[in-house]
């Protein structure tokens, strides 16, 4: 398994630093690659990320093209996954919701680690009154109820996508800084930190060459959950009337408005779950495949 | 501490199980008798020898198919995520245990199942030649069930109860404009103790209106009487709980369990004309509106409001059960009219092209036939077919669908295919399903054929009031309704007048409702004057009309009675005014001996 | 570590200064007050008494000064949307509830999703990990709303098994705790297979196992133990959320909860509400995450509380 030589950690030769990296990334990609399910998981990721590029191709339908003559239809060949109750074709409307999902999950996301990432490394590394003050932060966050929070900053802004993702960014940092801070807490007894210190390394060298990359494999896990986290809840504001606007597809909206119709236009909600649990699995995959292959505590 | 503590503990709890176990084994051995409600009533004359009718605690004969005594219960559910705070039309108009309420006292008036006004606290009323002074002869017999006697002045302080500022009644408009100084009062100008509500004797009322008011006696359904000593020693809400309650009516309150379950008994001590069958009332909640056909089915409810709560996979559910669809029971509800509404104060709304062009793209018979089915009749005017004034017909040509017209008259506007025309929110005061899809069919018909981008958006209730209340107001453009509060149409029309809900104003408008409403004259003149109005209304295009709500309930086959039979119109249904002693619909209904096929006596 | 917690109970209460400031603050920035305007707009004059009686009418400063006051002597005031009760009532009369839901779905999601977990890791890349692991992922991946009617449709309506909702009897648990320990369970799993995978090529157990311990020795004495920190992290904010109640699930099953109290209080512009909510919610978090990180201790001793390393 350890195919990389065995350096001291920190020790100051830069060529073979390099090479070092090279033949990690080399060895991860070779890893990733032997990951059957990493590969299914990669392969969901780029079609949704494909779907949402060329949804204008893919959808055999406008997704806001009401048709009351023709709603509620149930799947057949020309609605492939039937109709909505006004007509619209639910397949068009997943495909282009992929777009809403998409931006709503990794815009939540892409906050929180903006906020999270820098915040849990200070509190992580530095400790004393900076790790005190801002996990009192943290803590005034999460002892405000996530819904309520974002119930709140939509009321005072006003609903909408955008403000949506930003309520739902800002309520969702908490967890990547609290999982970075305990994945450093733990880390920073371990013997390879320790033993960098003892050569002298330099306490931003010992975070950024060694914490951190052992702390990412939670991280990334940490976001592919919390992507179908961001989704739901999403759906949730929607399904309280204060998520996105209609006729803007989003898959959880669509899940939401669903419930009234489930009895008996079971396709209605189905579909839409169905595209959520795909790109929960697509994203549980990928990255579970990246940890695997970047994982770095096997090199130390 | 622990240890000395645990072994005693441990036998007290093996002693209470066997005394459960024994107490359950009793149970078990007795004889199937009458449940513990009815048995307890002793004296009533439910004993009664086989062959003889039973009657009930106030000594109303059951029917021959009538279930026992203790199955004459009706579970009545309600939903929706808000607490209940009282039972009083005069607390709180908006946060009342839904339909079930306003049985603890009797109003002055009483409609029938054909909206006709009857004697009902009130046993006569006459009103003086100026028609602005109104005499209402209270029934000396009502009594409290604390055994003192209704008099005409616990009506007196249930309506200066209403129009006191402090006491800032969601319901208090009502009134205004109508009874004399209730205007001034609610504003503060006034004490509440100079309203046009006065008592002459311990059994005579009289009400001074602002202007002649013909339909006073029938607004005045809504004058249930609050106790007047209760309400001085314990405030609006003492009837929310059973402690500090007092009943007038036909029940009483005897149990409410916030968030679950309200339950009436029959008042034993009622000496009001309203006696109904039934014994016990329990409403029930059922959080979600899409648990109520259920529920229903599961027989855990007797009854389900379908006004805006029945999804169309409830319709497809009880079309496809031929049983189900025959417990459904169609009818007006409360005349709501749904339709949309705009800005006409600023762009792009205030340039009467652009509300034209609106008005032809809507498809009422496509979003009727498909959307709606059984929900909804196409709307072209205000006033639903029935009504009072109704004229609906002769408005069906004035706005037809007619899409090249539209695409014409927004290009006269400055807007040719929809370009530069901005983008638009139509929003919605947190609605049900039918009206949702009602109002993205319109956005998706305005953005194929005029090129107008329309985004939807269901708000919260509150949210969307106050914006629409705003002034100026911020509703740009919106999907609303409104339902009658009274049989006339100075109710419904007057919701147009200025400084009103819209911005909308219209002097011709004005004049001519205030007029009709006051008018004394030949009643033919006083509709034509409505109709009149009607006409400005629509030939203004300052509203869409899309479409008028016939909800429908579910009413399980074991509920009978005259109530339920065909009104003057056919409609058998428990309609409007139909669940409190504003009509006489509830005391019309019973339990049939079919029951035990479905359900056992509830507790 | 008695200083460590007098520091910690300090920083509690900075905690719930800040909270209830933040929060005041925000909700009175939310536009629209708190009387009810249905159908047609109130009075100026009835507004400006509905104000003034519940004091809404003074400076914002004067307002939260005068809360904390009250509530600092325990008195919580007059939910707007309840007035028949006292703030302290309605929490007593609902939280109980939902905490003893929440508590029974934490009782099964977590045994459950251990198990599940450990069984996905140790069968890594077997058919049983991918069985675990897609049932977690259902749990993840179906909104618990869904399940909730689901389960309705085919306990109640279908098979006539159970009630379609209600409170009071111990059947009524069945198919709310069904529904809402489905995510925990599933995120339990998820974080205990990933934990223990990460673990155990580590070297210390790689040192275990070449000193001869078993495998199973080697799970229990370690790489469950190490597995641990994680899933607590994520774990514990869940616990706070759950015990306080939801609005979906409460409200499809007809539980008297507080979860519903979470949204109307803010559609409501119920001000006591909110606050006294928001300080629950403070003190009952506060709390869990002080055990969690005692729990930190105890899992991993080489984690020191409250000690930096320089």
């Amino acid at each position: 398994m350890t195919t990389s030589t065995s350096l001291a950690p920190g020790q100051p030769v830069n060529t073979q630093q390099e090479l070092r990296q090279r033949t990690l990334l080399g060895d991860a990609a070779r890893r990733f690659a032997r990951n059957k399910l990493a590969l299914v998981g990669l392969f969901i990721v780029t079609a949704l990320i494909l779907t949402a590029i060329f949804a204008d191709f893919i959808a055999p339908f406008p997704y806001d093209a009401a048709d009351p003559v023709n709603a509620l239809q149930f799947p057949s060949r020309e609605h492939w996954m039937g109709t909505d109750e006004v007509g619209r074709d639910v397949y068009s409307r997943i495909v282009y919701g992929t777009r809403i999902s998409l931006a709503v999950g990794l815009g939540v996301m892409a906050i929180a680690l903006i906020i999270g990432i820098p915040l849990g490394l200070i509190a992580g590394l530095a400790g004393g009154p900076l790790d005190y003050i801002i996990m009192r932060v943290v803590e005034v966050f999460t002892a405000i109820p996530a819904l309520m929070l974002a119930l709140l900053l939509i009321s005072v802004f006003g609903g909408g996508l955008y403000n949506v993702i930003l309520a739902l960014g800002i309520v969702a940092w908490l967890d990547a800084c609290r999982l970075l801070r305990a994945q450093l807490l733990s880390l920073r007894e371990r013997d390879f930190v320790l033993a960098a210190q003892t050569v002298g390394a330099s306490k931003v060298r010992i975070a950024i060459r060694h914490l951190l990359p052992n702390a990412v494999a939670p991280l990334i896990v940490a976001v592919t959950i919390g992507i179908p986290v961001a989704i739901f809840a999403e759906a949730g504001l929607s399904f309280l009337g204060l998520g996105v606007n209609d006729p803007i597809p989003s898959w959880g909206k669509m899940v939401g408005n669903s419930l009234s119709y489930m009895r008996v236009y079971w396709y209605l909600g189905v579909f839409p779950t169905l595209a959520i649990a795909f790109t929960m699995l697509g994203f549980t995959f990928f990255g579970d495949g990246l940890r695997d292959a970047f994982d770095v505590s096997t090199n130390s | 501490m622990r240890r000395t503590h645990a072994p005693s503990f441990t036998r007290n709890a093996l002693w209470l199980t066997l005394l459960l176990l024994v107490a359950l084994l009793i149970q078990a051995c007795a004889p199937a008798g009458p449940a513990a409600p009815a048995a307890e009533q002793g004296a009533a004359p439910e004993a009664a020898a086989p062959g003889e009718p039973v009657k009930n605690a106030l000594g109303k004969e059951l029917p021959a198919d009538a279930a026992p005594l203790d199955q004459q219960v009706l579970v009545f559910p309600y939903s929706g995520w808000k607490t209940f705070t009282t039972v009083d039309f005069f607390q709180a108009v908006y946060e009342r245990a839904d339909a079930l309420s306003d049985i603890l006292s009797d109003s002055l008036v009483r409609l029938d199942k054909d909206f006709q006004p009857n004697p009902g606290a009130a046993t006569e009323w006459s009103v003086d030649d100026s028609g602005l002074v109104w005499t209402f002869k209270l029934d000396p017999n009502l009594m409290w069930n604390d055994g003192t006697p209704v008099t005409a002045d616990d009506y007196v302080a249930t309506f200066q109860y209403g129009a006191d500022p402090a006491h800032a009644w969601d319901f208090s408009w009502y009134y205004q404009g109508v009874i004399k100084n209730w205007t001034q009062s609610v504003n503060g100008e006034v004490t509440p103790q100079e309203i046009g509500v006065r008592a002459v004797d311990a059994n005579t009322l009289e009400f001074t209106t602002e202007t002649p008011a013909p339909f006073l006696p029938a607004m005045l359904v809504y004058s249930n009487t609050m106790q007047k000593r209760a309400l001085e020693e314990h405030g609006g809400f003492y009837n929310s709980d059973p402690a500090t309650s007092v009943s007038a009516g036909p029940y009483k309150l005897v149990e409410w369990t916030k968030d679950q379950r309200l339950v009436y008994e029959i008042n034993e001590q009622y000496k009001g004309t309203n006696i109904p069958y039934i014994q016990r009332l329990v409403v029930t909640n059922i959080g979600q509106p899409s648990q109520l056909l259920p529920a229903y089915e599961a027989n855990e409810i007797d009854f389900v409001n379908g006004g805006g709560t029945l999804s169309p996979a409830d319709f497809e559910i009880i079309a496809a059960d031929p049983a189900l669809n025959e417990q459904y029971h169609p009818h007006y509800g409360d005349f709501r009219t749904y339709y949309f509404a705009f800005d006409n104060t600023q762009p792009p709304f205030d340039n009467p092209l652009v509300r034209e062009a609106f008005a032809h793209v809507l498809d009422r018979d496509a979003i009727t036939a498909n959307i709606l089915k059984r929900q909804g009749i196409p709307a072209y005017s205000f006033l639903a077919p029935g009504f009072p004034a109704s004229n609906s017909a002769a408005f069906a040509e004035t706005w037809p669908l007619d899409v090249e017209k539209a695409k014409q008259l927004l290009a006269e506007a400055g807007y040719p295919d929809g370009e530069g025309f901005p983008k638009l929110t139509l929003k919605l005061r947190s609605e049900g399903p039918a009206p949702t899809a009602v109002a993205q069919a319109y956005a998706s018909a305005l953005k194929d054929t005029l090129g107008i981008d329309v985004e939807v958006t269901n708000m919260d209730f509150k949210a969307y009031m106050d914006e629409m209340n705003a002034k100026p107001t911020q509703m740009q453009f919106t999907l609303i309704s409104y339902g009658m509060d009274y049989l006339d149409p100075s109710n419904m029309l007057g919701v147009f007048l200025s400084g009103g809900r819209h911005p909308w104003s219209n002097a011709d408008y004005d004049a001519l409702v205030k007029e009709a409403s006051a008018f004394l004259g030949d009643p033919g003149e006083r509709t034509q004057m409505f109709q009149d109005a009607e006409k400005i209304l629509v030939d203004d295009a300052a509203f869409v009309f899309a479409y008028h709500q016939t909800p429908g309930d579910m009413i399980k086959p074991y509920l009978k009675g005259p109530s339920l039979e065909p009104d003057a119109n056919g409609v058998a249904a428990w309609h409007w005014p139909g669940f409190s002693s504003f009509s006489d619909l509830l005391s019309g209904v019973y339990i049939s001996n079919d029951v035990s096929d479905y359900r056992q006596a509830p507790n | 570590m008695a200083r460590y917690l007098l520091g910690r109970f300090a920083g509690i209460l900075i905690v719930f200064f800040i909270v209830s400031v933040v929060v005041f603050l925000l909700m009175h920035a939310i536009p629209g007050g708190p009387y009810n305007e249905d159908k047609v707009p109130l009075s100026p004059e009835a507004k400006a008494n509905y104000m003034r009686k519940y004091g809404l009418d003074r400076p914002l400063v004067e307002q939260y000064v005068l809360y904390m006051g009250n509530a600092l002597r325990g008195d919580f005031g007059v939910p707007f949307q309840s007035p028949t009760e006292t703030v302290t009532g309605l929490i007593a009369r609902t939280w109980p509830v939902s905490a003893s839901l929440g508590f029974a779905a934490l009782l099964v999601a977590i045994p459950l999703g251990l198990l599940l977990g450990i069984i996905a890791a140790t069968r890594q890349n077997t058919w049983l990990d991918y069985a675990a692991s897609a049932t977690s992922t259902l749990g993840l991946t179906v909104p618990n709303f869904v399940v909730a009617v689901w389960l309705v449709l085919l306990f109640a309506v279908q098979l006539k098994w159970l009630p379609t909702g209600g409170w009071g009897e111990w059947y009524h648990y069945i198919m709310p705790v069904v529904a809402l320990a489905l995510a925990p369970m599933a995120l339990t799993a998820r974080y205990t297979r990933t934990s223990i995978l990460e673990v155990s090529r580590s070297d210390f157990i790689r040192t275990a196992r070449a000193k001869g311990l078993s495998g199973r020795q080697i799970m229990t004495r370690h790489t469950l133990r190490n597995a641990l920190i994680p899933l607590i992290t994520v774990l514990g904010p869940q616990i706070p959320n759950l015990i306080t109640g939801t609005i979906f699930i409460e409200s499809i099953f007809r539980v008297p909860g507080l979860g519903k109290f979470f949204v109307t209080s803010i559609l409501g512009r119920d001000y006591p509400m909110i606050m006294a909510l928001l300080l629950l919610v403070a003190v009952v978090w506060s709390v869990v995450y002080l055990i969690t990180d005692i729990l930190y201790t105890i899992v991993d001793p080489r984690v020191r509380l409250g000690k930096s390393k320089s």
